[in-house]
């Protein structure tokens, strides 16, 4: 994503203002690099197996042992699989979020999902013991996952109770009451904290820093069809969050159907962060990042922001997660140090020589 | 959107081959297994003790020693385990200590039929002998571990550590600003200090928690117990007594401290012994 | 036409519309006048159905109530007071925003054009934040313009709704953007704007609307609705109400003044 140097930006704006073409650009050169990212991220890790080698061995017949297939088929490919759909739910949702909120910051953490989803998942590290052996015995090892999708999405439902009155969601009551609620989740897993053992306190701080090596198949089906879903929604959203850079009154006068873009958002937002934080744990950064990159690059047109965020997104999220996996191998740095360390001082730096057309 | 379909198509589709690749496994011949993988500092210990460790080709982070074990590949902090990390190291046998994972890590070594075995814990004298005979077993030398097993048994009741004068320990996990974490009930910390004829001063909670200063002062702890970490002692130890609430017992008063490596002291492992008899010594050598 | 009957709203238990009535006829230049606070602004955002009010009003012959959001929006274009952009679209981004409304599946030109019209020629690629006030301004203009301009084309009904259009202009402009709105009309929509300049409103409206303290106090063409009497009393001061030179058009023109001129 470093290529889109934003010079080419500029050009294009000062010729026609006009960045319907670039856009389109810039998202098939997303595709693009997510295809050679998901290669790319079938083909390395600590184990030296190769996919193409593999599937040429394969395909000519050969028998490829045991654990190559267990690599590749029941490591790294859900892991991919579920890296792109994570990293695209991630910068969409970041991406939704800011222009729901109409502020450039806004982001899942603000209004309490996320903070609902650590909640739930604290919730299952610590007292999970307690859950009656017939319910622990079905949810298994997915306990914690699922207990972080419900927390996210009672989290996000209670918030849009408190902020709406009579059948008007006021998006400040909402920013409002997500600092509330995020504050009280803080507190709550204070508690859960302090009552934890020491075990399941690391268990805690390695769910925190996010991973995607709990990769499975179950995972995937559990969370890609939630996700999917969320994603397949967000181009309904595009005109009217457009329209909604305007402010409320006008994007209705517009012809956009507020109230009713902002359920759809919010829980098109709920779902697919909630599913993305259940299964991948706290990745922070992609949803404040990859949005503002590409508006810098073609400008905040959603219809094109939206799905040029879930590309580079996903892309972002697997180059981190083959970084992750192979800079200390055989053993594994948490994803999240990844993402916050390749992409805080980049952005800092975008942010730098951009400061003029951020600053409005 | 179109993306998604066509990842689900494909992630169909490579289930159905693992499906057939598997169904097609051929059922491998029983052997020793000459390549292990140790998780879990007391493990990597009792495989040295048990003069296995070429066996070994990678260990986890906890596994620091023997100084030779740090030469092993290092997969990893023993409860976050990468599957691919472990599968890149190609071992026959795992052996872990009790809450190595995660489970999805464990779930992935039975698909690529590698035995994971976890051998059980605990904080008190027989422990370490069921440690050692399960490693043993893993490693198919019971008869081995058996003698280890009975010479350590052997080495820990020769140790008179009931003294008539028990004293009251205080273990310190850390001190990061001025908090105070102590070693509650059902600790390693505790079983150690029990075994060294010491009395654990705080059993209220289980497990290591914040101690207030209040609770600090009522434990009275005639001796403070403390990992022994590279650093400077003098500043660590000025810390240490200028706390107000230490500063009023028995132990800030005789400015008592005892300083021990940590997996010597709460590894629960073929060196447990020499860590109750270290800390016996440091408790009542001047009596 | 607009028929507004008896119109109250209330806002946080304070009433700021009296059962007000007013007219607009389809095909004119309606301005709705009267002091600070007296619900001009609130007037316009009952009618554009941003603010929930008692009463009826009917736009051509129908309650707005009745409309959907997207009819409503092919209809009648709202500019409001001030516009802040959260994220930094360029002029033409944001002119194509009045493209919304999905009737003008590929005049590409169009807003191009529009912004010609308003005096933004050669303003695409400029980014709306860096504009100055007036530009900013014109620049909502073109894009209300190009959200009622195909409706006006084919003869549909057409409304536009100005919300003080000309209060952060010079002069210049000010005459520039009356000029503009005048078309509009000319072309046969329809406008209806709140205004503050009450010399601007007597060259350019059809028919006035005089509000005081929530109530409607008189509606009528320029040169009945503003006399000495009427401002007097609306606006609390000594008004004069004098006639412009022939070459501008011999319409009213006001001054308010300290002295009593009994």
């Amino acid at each position: 994503m470093v290529t889109f140097d934003t010079s080419i930006a500029s050009k294009f704006r000062r010729s026609s203002g006009d960045r319907r073409d670039l856009a389109m650009r810039v998202i098939w050169i997303s595709a693009l690099l997510l295809a050679v990212m998901i290669v790319a991220s079938l083909t390395v890790g600590a184990s030296g197996t190769s996919l193409l080698a593999a599937l040429m061995d394969w395909a000519s017949g050969l028998d490829i042992g045991l654990r190559e297939r267990v690599i590749l088929f029941d490591i790294r490919a859900p892991r991919t699989l579920m890296g792109v759909l994570v990293g695209a739910s991630l910068a969409v949702s970041g991406a939704v979020m800011q222009g729901l909120f109409r502020n450039p910051l806004a982001d899942p953490g603000l209004v309490g999902v996320s903070a609902g989803a650590g909640l739930g998942a604290i919730l299952a590290i610590v007292l999970g013991g307690l859950l009656p052996p017939a319910i622990a015995a079905f949810t298994g090892i997915y306990t914690v996952p699922m207990a972080a999708f419900l927390g996210g999405w009672l989290t996000t439902m209670l918030l849009y109770r408190v902020s709406t009155n009579r059948g008007r969601t006021s998006v400040a009551v909402m920013l409002l009451a997500g600092i509330a609620v995020g504050a009280l989740s803080g507190a709550l897993s204070g508690v859960l904290v302090y009552m934890a053992d020491d075990a399941q306190l690391r268990d805690l701080t390695f769910w925190g820093l996010g991973s995607l090596a709990g990769a499975t198949w179950t995972k995937f089906a559990v969370a890609a069809p939630l996700i999917a879903l969320s994603l397949a929604a967000t181009p309904f959203l595009a005109k009217g969050l457009n329209a909604l850079t305007l402010g409320e009154a006008t994007a209705q006068h517009l012809g956009i159907r507020v109230q009713l873009m902002k359920n759809v958002a919010i829980l098109t937002v709920a779902g697919a962060t909630g599913a993305a934080v259940a299964v991948s744990g706290g990745i922070g950064f992609v949803g404040i990042v990859i949005p503002h990159l590409l508006r810098l690059a073609i400008g905040p047109d959603h219809r094109y922001l939206l799905p040029a965020s879930a590309l580079l997104g996903g892309s972002l999220l697997l180059f981190s997660d083959m970084i992750s996996r192979t800079i200390i191998a055989p053993a594994e740095l948490p994803i999240g140090i990844v993402t916050a360390t390749i992409g805080g001082p980049f952005f800092l730096y975008i942010l730098l020589r951009n400061r003029g057309v951020l600053d409005i | 959107m179109v993306n998604q379909w066509k990842f689900t198509i494909l992630g169909g589709l490579s289930s159905f081959l693992v499906g057939i690749a598997v169904f097609a496994t051929v059922a491998q011949a029983e052997e020793v297994p000459s390549r292990v993988l140790s998780i879990g500092g007391s493990v990597t210990e009792i495989i040295y003790a048990l003069g296995e460790q070429d066996r070994l080709i990678a260990r986890d982070t906890t596994s620091s020693f023997p100084a030779e074990a740090e030469a092993l590949p290092d997969v990893g902090y023993m409860r976050a385990l990468s599957p691919e990390g472990i599968l890149s190291v190609d071992p026959q046998l795992i052996i872990a200590e009790a809450g190595s994972g995660p489970q999805e890590t464990i779930a992935v070594m039975e698909q690529a039929q590698i035995p994971f075995i976890t051998v059980p814990d605990g904080y008190d004298g027989a422990a370490v002998g069921a440690k050692i005979r399960a490693v043993a077993d893993a490693l198919g030398v019971s008869e081995r571990g058996e003698t280890l097993a009975t010479s350590i048994d052997a080495q820990l009741d020769a140790l008179d550590t009931q003294s008539d004068a028990s004293k009251r320990v205080l273990f310190i996990l850390s001190m990061q600003g001025g908090r105070i974490l102590a070693s509650g009930a059902n600790t390693a910390a505790d079983g150690i200090i029990t075994l060294s004829g010491g009395i654990n001063a705080v059993t209220d909670f289980e497990g290591y928690k914040p101690l207030t200063d209040e609770a600090v002062t009522a434990a009275n702890p005639d001796v403070i117990v403390m990992m022994d970490r590279d650093g400077d002692h003098a500043t660590a130890d000025n810390d240490l007594w200028g706390n107000p609430a230490i500063s009023t017992t028995n132990a800030g008063q005789t400015q008592n401290i005892v300083r021990i490596d940590g997996l010597l002291l709460l590894g629960f492992g073929p060196r447990t012994p020499e860590a109750v008899a270290t800390l016996h010594d440091a408790l009542y050598g001047d009596l | 036409m607009i028929d507004a009957q008896k119109i109250s709203v209330t806002l946080s238990g304070a009433p700021i519309l009296n059962e007000v009535s007013f007219r607009a006829q389809a095909g004119q230049l309606t301005a709705v006048v009267g002091p600070n606070g007296s619900g001009k602004t609130t007037l316009l955002k009952a009618a554009t159905g941003e603010l929930p009010y008692s009463g009826v009003i009917d736009l051509d012959g129908r309650d707005i109530q009745d409309y959907s959001t997207a009819d409503l929006a092919a209809r009648r274009a709202v500019l409001p007071q001030a516009a802040a952009l959260a994220f930094p679209f360029t002029v033409l981004e944001v002119v194509r925003l009045g493209l919304l409304s999905g009737l003008h599946a590929e005049d590409d030109d169009l807003p191009s054009r529009v912004l010609a019209h308003v005096g933004l020629a050669g303003f695409e690629g400029r980014f709306y934040h860096a504009l100055s006030g007036g530009e900013q301004q014109r620049c909502q203009l073109a894009r209300v313009l190009v959200q009622v301009w195909q409706p006006v084309r084919s003869g549909r009904s057409s409304w536009l709704f100005l919300d003080e259009p000309v209060s952060a202009l010079d002069i210049g402009y000010q005459l520039e953007v009356m000029q503009i709105a005048r078309d509009f009309v000319d072309k046969g929509g329809s406008v209806v704007a709140v205004m503050h300049d009450l010399n601007l409103t007597s060259m350019f409206a059809d028919s006035v609307a005089l509000l005081a303290g929530g109530r409607l106090l008189v509606q009528g063409d320029p040169t009945t609705v503003l006399t000495d009497q009427h401002l007097s009393a609306a606006y609390n001061c000594n008004v004069r109400v004098n006639v412009a030179p022939e070459q501008i058009g011999q319409v009213p023109f006001i001054l308010p003044h300290m002295a009593s001129l009994g």
